[in-house]
Parts: structure tokens; C-alpha cells; sequence
């Protein structure tokens, strides 16, 4: 039986809730670490729940894309996946070390990152928002992983390690508004920061010099520079396009992603940091 | 009225939990331009349809911190942004005389659209500039579409988990 209430009490329940909203907003705005605490320890209570979950509507969302994968040869599918993108991947990196060969450049003093310890890892999902761009992988501290490390496929670039909890980690995608990526030109050696535009948008690269002749695919890996989050020579994309138009200070440079972002089973974890190298 | 059994005290999380679930796994390959409906949103929209808005702004409130829990956007974001439609969308309905089956799906669509564009401008306000960068008009659409088609299952689902529980005004059965 319905009961109709004409009180003043809805009203002051929803300003309680709007005040307690504001409050951990300001919480969160200041880095409250107890913040960072709960958001950890949600997503590891909830870790086994989604991967039980995802054992089960991981076939109906297979149907709902149109692909349908069934067991092995799914993870037969995903294995093949992964050994073409590694060999796409060495492609680009033994064009970017014939460069740097070539070029004798002063990097010797540079992480190499066939050297630094990775920790793989399975994709667990994707973001539950649909305004940002993000993945869930099922490795957190307990597994070495912190907070900044770089994240790679066979192919190159994916993102970095924005949260990490006991099991999981969240991955900033480089395709996200929020992510900024120090790049390098192979060719030409130009300097430059490749900014995400979205999920079906190119990166956007600034600081390209107008005079700089930059060639249709050319490769593009990380800078690598001092501080740089992400240490040098790893494969971010292809050049889609370039534009200098008189009197700009800098190119309109735009670059496909070499890693299709959308399709990643297993990732690598660099375990490197910018003080590290 | 009697009060609520221990049953009953139990099917809202149980049905939070299972919304929550729904969302992480299987709403993340119903994917229509890269966009997916949202499913917790659409939940709190549901309560305040069947139980009234301070029921929903409380259920919206509650399941929007738990949004919050697992994305990037500031803590209490989400919170407030479902509290806010489901407050408004329980207080909409009490204006009701009669109610139509379509109203349900329709109140979604305009509720869904609406909670959107309010968590991107008070994200906005609050500095989260990304916001805007994304699709905007295409998140609004596929959420809004999306959370209409599944409104008639979700007011079941919110009549069951608020069953038992004293409601502001209740229509929905």
C-alpha cells in the first residue's frame, strides 16, 4: 500500500546528501590518502566478483559484438594476436635502433628496455564510465606494480598505471584526454608530446618545428627524456598526418596508436620509474 | 505498516550488487560507439520511479559513491549527480495522476540524458575539464536509448529490492 508524504523531510535528506557529496569531493581535491585507501580496497573486495562475472558474460558480450570466440580458440586466437603485434612491434624497434645506431646519439646512458623486469598481465575490463579511457588489469602491489609504471603490449605504447590496489591496477589508456606522452621522430629525431584525443581520435603531437619534413608512417616512439614517465624507445604509433601552415610555431602532427586498444587480452608492466633509470 | 523482515532488508544491496556486476562485466561488451548504457544511473532512476525521491536520492546517492569507487573522477561526483536526477525524478512522479506503461521508459530517457550532461557540467565546475573533451552527444544518446530500453526491467528489479521498505510514494508495480 502506497503512502503519500507531503513533508519538508526529502528536502533535507537530499541537502544532507548534497553537503556529504561536497565534502568528499573536497576530500579527494586535497589527496586525502584514506580516499585512495577505500578505492583500493573496493576494488579488491570486488576483484572476484567481476572475474566470476566476466567467466560468464564473456561469451554473451562475444555474441553481441558479433565475433564469437569459444574457449581454446579464443585463447588461440589471443596468442596469435599477441605474437603478430610482438613482431610488429620488433619491426618498429629494430627501425628505431638502426637510427640510433646510425645517428650515434648520446643515449647509452638510457634505460634499455629489453633490460627492465616486466610483470605480465590479463585485462580484466575496461571502464565502467564512458568518460574516461581505461582498463583493469589483474595486477596490483602484492605483484610489484605501483602507481606511474609503464604499460606495453607486443606492439608497443598502451598507458600507465594511474591506481593501483593489492590485485588490481587501473591503465590510463595514451588515447585518454588526460594522457600526454613524450615522443620522438624516428627519422628526424624532433622532439614532442603526443596528447590523447579519445577512443577513434589520433594523437595529437605538439611541438613538432614547422620546418621539420615529417613523411607519412613515420614511426614515432617515447622521448625518454630526463623525468619522462616513460623510459625511451618504445613504439607509440604512425604518423597519420602532418600540417604546417604559415606563420604557426609548431606542425599538426596526428598518430595512430600502433597497440589496437580496444582488442588487448595481455599486457607487460614495466617496472621501471623515472628515478630508476 | 509492518516493519521490513531481514529478507527484505537484504534485497536492496543484493540487487546494488548485481547492478554493480551488470555494469563491470557483462554492459562492458554492449558497446555502441564505444559507449555503454549505465546501468547504475538507470538503478537509481528505477528506485525513484517505484519508491519516491528521497528514497531514490538516498539509493542514488549510495550506488553513485559506489560508481565513484572505480573510476577516475573525483570521489562524490557521481554521488551527487544520481542523487540529484533520482531526487528529482521521484519528485516528478509524485505529480502523477495517472501512470502509462511508457512513462517509465520515457522518464528514463529524459532522467539518463539529463544525468549525463549534469555530471559533465558539475565535473566541469569542479575541474574536470576532460569531461568535455569526450563524445558528448553520443554518450547522451547511447545512454539515454539504452537505459529506455531497459527501464521496464529495471522498475522490476527496484520494486522487488525496495519491497517491504516504507516508500515516499509508489507506483510502479
Amino acid at each position: 500500500m502506497a503512502v503519500y508524504r507531503r513533508s519538508a523531510r526529502p528536502r533535507f535528506t537530499l541537502l544532507l546528501l548534497v553537503v556529504t557529496a561536497v565534502t568528499l569531493l573536497t576530500l579527494d581535491e586535497r589527496g586525502a590518502r584514506v580516499v585512495d585507501s577505500v578505492r583500493g580496497a573496493a576494488r579488491d573486495a570486488f576483484a572476484p566478483i567481476t572475474s566470476a562475472a566476466d567467466a560468464v558474460f564473456e561469451p554473451v558480450g562475444d555474441v553481441v559484438q558479433g565475433i564469437v570466440h569459444y574457449g581454446d580458440l579464443e585463447a588461440e586466437n589471443a596468442r596469435l594476436r599477441e605474437q603478430l603485434a610482438s613482431r610488429d612491434g620488433e619491426q618498429l624497434k629494430a627501425q628505431d635502433a638502426q637510427r640510433e645506431l646510425k645517428a650515434l646519439l648520446d643515449q647509452q646512458e638510457l634505460a634499455y628496455i629489453g633490460d627492465i623486469p616486466t610483470v605480465a598481465a590479463r585485462v580484466v575490463t575496461l571502464s565502467p564510465n564512458n568518460f574516461e579511457l581505461t582498463l583493469e588489469i589483474d595486477r596490483g602491489t602484492g605483484d610489484g606494480v605501483v602507481q606511474g609504471m609503464p604499460v606495453v603490449s607486443g606492439a608497443g605504447l598502451v598507458g600507465r598505471v594511474v591506481e593501483a590496489s593489492r590485485t588490481r591496477s587501473t591503465v590510463l589508456l595514451i588515447t585518454d584526454a588526460e594522457s600526454s606522452v613524450g615522443v620522438r621522430l624516428v627519422s628526424s629525431g624532433d622532439i614532442g608530446v603526443a596528447n590523447g584525443q579519445g577512443e577513434r581520435s589520433p594523437l595529437g603531437v605538439d611541438l613538432i618545428d614547422p620546418a621539420t619534413v615529417v613523411p607519412p608512417d613515420e614511426v614515432v616512439v617515447t622521448s625518454g627524456l630526463q623525468q619522462s614517465v616513460f623510459p625511451p624507445g618504445i613504439p607509440v604509433g604512425k604518423v597519420r598526418s602532418a600540417t604546417a601552415r604559415p606563420g604557426e610555431l609548431q606542425q599538426e602532427v596526428t598518430v595512430d596508436p600502433v597497440v589496437d586498444l580496444s582488442r588487448l587480452t595481455f599486457v607487460k608492466v614495466l617496472q621501471w620509474s623515472p628515478r630508476a633509470a | 505498516m509492518e516493519p521490513p523482515g531481514r529478507m527484505n532488508r537484504a534485497r536492496l544491496p543484493i540487487a546494488v550488487l548485481l547492478v554493480l556486476t551488470l555494469q563491470y562485466s557483462a554492459f562492458q561488451d554492449v558497446r555502441i560507439r564505444g559507449v555503454h548504457p549505465d546501468a547504475l544511473l538507470l538503478f537509481a532512476i528505477a528506485v525513484a520511479i517505484v519508491a519516491g525521491s528521497e528514497s531514490g536520492a538516498v539509493v542514488g546517492f549510495g550506488v553513485g559513491l559506489l560508481a565513484d569507487l572505480f573510476v577516475q573522477t573525483p570521489l562524490g561526483l557521481s554521488a551527487l549527480t544520481f542523487a540529484l536526477v533520482a531526487f528529482a525524478v521521484g519528485a516528478l512522479q509524485a505529480t502523477l495522476i495517472r501512470s502509462s506503461w511508457w512513462i517509465t521508459p520515457v522518464t528514463a530517457f529524459v532522467a539518463s540524458a539529463a544525468g549525463i550532461v549534469l555530471f559533465v557540467v558539475l565535473g566541469a565546475v569542479l575541474g574536470q575539464t576532460q569531461l568535455l573533451d569526450a563524445d558528448v552527444p553520443a554518450i547522451v544518446a547511447v545512454v539515454a536509448v539504452g537505459n529506455a530500453v531497459l527501464a521496464l526491467p529495471a522498475v522490476r528489479l527496484a520494486s522487488w529490492a525496495m519491497a517491504g521498505l516504507e516508500p515516499d510514494r509508489s507506483y510502479a508495480r
